[in-house]
């Protein structure tokens, strides 16, 4: 299953307040002001809400380590709705 | 045996010899093992020593079995209440003395790597409830605690990535250029830990020692004290960092060697803008570790619950957190201080950019930490106040509150 990019997106623009964020796989932290380790966490805790899904403590942090990108968290999302 | 010793170094090259010749997986890992194994027991003094130890990591293993098997937040919660209070009460902490009768300290066990052992445990019980971790084993939990590239001071690794490496160990430095650049940087954590670090700590020393004396201070022109404070306020902090981060350069490259992939836990911290930069650029596994398994779940359950209060409340999870990560650096009092001062520096920080979010808006902020004028004096600043943190360690709080007491006086 793929993950509902558009959905997602939307959850993006509303944690971050930014209505002109369009999500890419490649996106990463760096790319959007406001993802911080807080702004990821109220992302995460957005997503759970949104999808009623459940991220492990070591996936929300990997999700944070340097290589990780919207790509990954897309996938994860999808591989939970799965 | 010392990391920065002669013996741990020649174990290191002749182990990672035997090593990179050894045939097989299975007698790679029996080698690592006895290495893991015998560097521990150069720590562990005697037959309760190891009991202790056994039994506290045992522990550890058995509640990670349960866990996977019956994932309930009771009996998670049930093991680490009391995996913290045998903790607290076997490391001594200070403020017991208040709670506790003398005698009940007068039996002390051994408690070199515990608190490692400790952040370890936390971690593979909590991903073991959350079913984050595949293969736990006896054998492979007992080299990830004991992993002789870890067990001291870190770095803090996770089980599940400590596995990956562990379950597949063959050299991963096969090119002669990499190996020569892993003995170089054991060779440079050599140097700064005995050459940097002792001249600093030296420094420290023998300026504590004039400030400690009034009449050595009274002699002192008011230049010269000013200079020996600031001598006395820099040179510990330089002898922490070169110290640690030359252990780091150590261990890394020496788990290089034996086909380990340990993560990195300095990456130039001097740089940072702010304390909560700061705490990702200086031990870093123990920021990380502190902001997963501490700062997340708190976080997070206020979110869920008081969704409206959350943002407000950060900062005080961020006071919660490092504090608590301060208290864990050591029994004292001294410990005490330093966990409040880090609280309040990343608290502190949190509130300040949660205020000029509010003033200015994302774009605001943008343009605020763009500006070249204010990025250098944040850095200046944030290192100051990493320094003043670190001073509450640097010796007893009595007899920081002698120097200071020494210099005013004088300088009145």
């Amino acid at each position: 299953m793929k993950a509902p990019t558009d959905e997602v997106q939307e959850v993006f623009r509303n944690v971050f307040g930014d209505e002109t964020i369009v999500l890419t796989d490649d996106m990463t932290a760096a790319d959007v002001p406001g993802w911080d380790s807080l702004g990821h966490l109220n992302l995460i805790i957005a997503l759970e809400k949104r999808f009623k899904i459940k991220f492990a403590t070591a996936e929300i942090a990997k999700l944070k380590e340097d290589n990780q990108n919207a790509g990954t968290l897309l996938a994860l999302i999808a591989r939970k709705l799965r | 045996m010392n990391v920065c010793g002669i013996e741990w170094v020649v174990c290191l090259l002749v182990f990672s010899a035997l090593f990179f010749l050894s045939p097989c997986i299975r007698f790679r890992q029996i080698l690592l093992s006895g290495c893991n194994f015998g560097f521990v027991a150069t720590w562990v003094p005697n037959l309760s020593g190891w009991m202790a130890l056994a039994l506290f990591t045992g522990a550890g293993f058995g509640a990670a079995v349960l866990l996977r098997r019956y994932p309930r937040k009771s009996l998670l919660a049930f093991y680490l209440i009391l995996l913290l209070a045998s903790f607290v009460i076997i490391k001594q902490y200070a403020f017991l003395k208040l709670l506790l009768p003398a005698e009940f300290f007068q039996r002390v066990i051994a408690t070199v790597g515990w608190s490692y052992i400790l952040f370890r445990q936390i971690q593979v019980a909590v991903d073991a409830y959350q079913s984050q971790i595949e293969n736990l084993s006896l054998w492979n939990y007992l080299n990830f605690q004991f992993n002789v590239f870890g067990f001291i001071a870190g770095p803090i690794q996770r089980y599940q990535d400590f596995c990956k490496s562990w379950t597949e160990l063959a050299p991963i430095l096969t090119e002669a250029e990499s190996i020569l650049r892993a003995y170089l940087r054991v060779f440079v954590g050599v140097i700064k830990i005995t050459l940097v670090a002792g001249v600093c700590l030296s420094l420290f020393q023998s300026v504590l020692r004039i400030l400690s004396d009034p009449a050595a201070v009274r002699h002192e022109s008011h230049g010269r004290q000013i200079l020996q404070l600031a001598a006395m306020f820099y040179s510990y902090p330089l002898y922490v960092y070169f110290n640690f981060s030359g252990y780091c350069d150590m261990v890394i490259a020496g788990a290089s060697l034996f086909g380990l992939k340990m993560p990195e836990n300095f990456d130039r911290p001097g740089l940072s803008r702010n304390m909560i930069e700061f705490w990702t650029r200086w031990h870093r596994t123990l920021g990380f570790w502190i902001r997963d398994y501490i700062f997340t779940p708190m976080y997070k359950a206020i979110a869920t619950h008081w969704p409206k209060k959350a943002g407000s409340l950060a900062f005080l999870c961020y006071f919660v957190a490092f504090f608590l990560a301060g208290l864990w650096h050591g029994s004292t009092w001294n410990f005490v201080a330093y966990g409040l001062l880090n609280g309040l520096g990343l608290a502190g920080t949190k509130l300040w950019e949660t205020h000029l979010v509010k003033k200015r808006g994302r774009a605001g902020l943008r343009l605020y930490l763009q500006n070249p004028v204010i990025h250098v004096a944040a850095i200046v600043l944030t290192l100051n106040f990493v320094c003043l943190t670190m001073f509450c360690f640097a010796t007893d709080l009595g007899q920081t509150y002698l120097v200071m007491k020494n210099v005013l006086s004088a300088a009145t």
